[in-house]
């Protein structure tokens, strides 16, 4: 009998595209990087994915290789040349949140991204659902404690931000 | 256990989530509930916010064609593996060309990354860099920030000085109290916020051909040993002039020598 060489690639496909793509999006804010993010953590679990011994880390392995390589973009593009007025002023990312707001619907991504950047991501990975508090602490590498925290001031930030937006729509519907 | 820290643990709870519910921590926090009816309402509303804010993101949905293009590279990733097993290394290499280079950038990645997470990112580490070298660690800090500054980083853009200094006080943010009559005739970007530590930091960014960042802290538990006058400093490619005005801290940040930054007095 034939053994198939990559077993349960489709399963872990089908179980973990989405939400990676939810966590990708909620970091990059931006379709194709969030894609290509999707794409880099399966390609590298395609090449190293074997080494992982217990198959329930593949879920936690995933998002950390996902989270890392998005961290490890950010900083190259720090040798890049955002750095030009011209770039700030023009590329991008100059709609008004309410005019986003209309086009996509992204309202909760809106949201996280007015969130301080050190609580985004716990928020992000709580919300998605997928992961425990322990695990957020295992992608994120940070101690069990600092999650809690986290998560704690970042709801605070998030709650304060959807009420701020509630009374700006309810303003721009006056 | 008192209200608070159940709160706190209650917190770290995922609607609906078995899984959670008998985590040892949080089962201890949840029989408090039945005890405390104000403790009660409360994980509802919090369970409440969490399920609308988990739907919305639930409601991403990723494009088409992505699961097909993942499904169709791992398996001409497969295919190329069984190949390499069976021919010889260099005929495999050949073929499978245009599979391997996005590995090879990838390692470059890696080793950049490495090379990059070296160097302090956090504000703490910060803090350290500047006892040792006596810069205030928050011009490390900001430094980092600048040049990762992306045109979706701003909270706020808006090229009128008084609206980002509105936006500011709305919002709880160290705001200048004034403009330094060096940026009037500039143009503002906007403006975004971090954290340093446990002070809130704000920066307004100007265009005048360059840019000019101007960074304001409240001076009361400023975490660094701030000058007494004006002083200008330079770190790597940019040039800082940091001051106290009154109860707040004050920085320029341009991109070049001490003498790009414009006369702010």
């Amino acid at each position: 009998m034939e053994t198939d060489p990559e077993p349960n690639f489709d399963d872990i496909v089908n179980a973990y595209y989405q939400p990676l793509y939810r966590f990708g999006y909620s970091l990059a804010k931006n379709e194709h990087e969030a894609s290509d993010l999707v794409q880099q953590a399966f390609y590298i679990y395609a090449e190293k994915g074997a080494a992982i011994r217990d198959k329930r880390k593949v879920k936690s392995w995933l998002f950390t290789t996902l989270y890392r390589d998005f961290l490890g973009r950010r900083r190259k593009d720090r040798r890049m040349d955002h750095y030009e007025p011209e770039v700030l002023e023009l590329v991008g990312g100059s709609e008004e949140p309410h005019v986003r707001r209309t086009m996509d619907g992204h309202f909760a991504v809106e949201a996280l991204q007015e969130v301080d950047a050190v609580y985004r991501e716990p928020l992000s990975l709580f919300y998605l659902k997928d992961f425990s508090y322990k695990e957020i602490a295992e992608v994120l590498d940070v101690p069990i404690g600092t999650v809690m925290s986290r998560l704690s001031r970042g709801k605070v930030q998030i709650r304060e931000i959807f009420k701020r937006k509630a009374t700006e729509s309810n303003d721009n519907l006056i | 256990m008192t209200r608070e820290e159940a709160q706190n643990i209650l917190q770290v709870c995922r609607p609906g989530n078995i899984e959670d519910f008998n985590d040892p921590l949080i089962a201890e926090a949840m029989a408090l509930l039945e005890k405390d009816s104000e403790l009660q309402v409360w994980f509802e509303a919090e369970q409440a916010f969490d399920r609308q804010m988990a739907a919305e993101l639930e409601a991403i949905t990723p494009p088409a064609d992505l699961k097909a293009s993942l499904l169709a590279g791992m398996r001409a990733h497969s295919l190329q593996a069984e190949g390499s097993s069976t021919e010889a290394a260099v005929v495999a290499t050949t073929r499978a060309a245009w599979w391997r280079n996005p590995w090879i950038g990838i390692a470059a990645l890696f080793v950049f990354m490495t090379v990059i997470m070296n160097q302090p990112s956090d504000p703490a580490a910060n803090v350290r860099v500047a006892q040792a070298s006596a810069v205030p660690g928050v011009l490390q800090f900001l430094s980092d920030r600048i040049d990762s500054l992306q045109p979706d980083s701003f909270d706020k853009r808006d090229a009128q000085f008084e609206a980002l200094q509105s936006f500011l006080v709305s919002h709880g943010k160290p705001s200048p109290a004034t403009q330094p009559p060096c940026f009037n005739k500039m143009q503002t970007i906007g403006c975004v916020t971090f954290d340093y530590g446990d002070t809130k930091l704000s920066m307004i960014c100007f265009n005048n051909g360059s840019l000019y960042h101007l960074s304001t802290a409240a001076k009361v538990n400023f975490p660094d040993e701030l000058p007494d006058e004006p002083q200008t400093y330079q770190l790597k490619d940019k040039a800082f002039k940091l001051w106290i005005e009154g109860d707040q801290v004050r920085i320029i940040t341009v991109h070049g020598t001490e003498e790009d930054i414009p006369e702010f007095i």
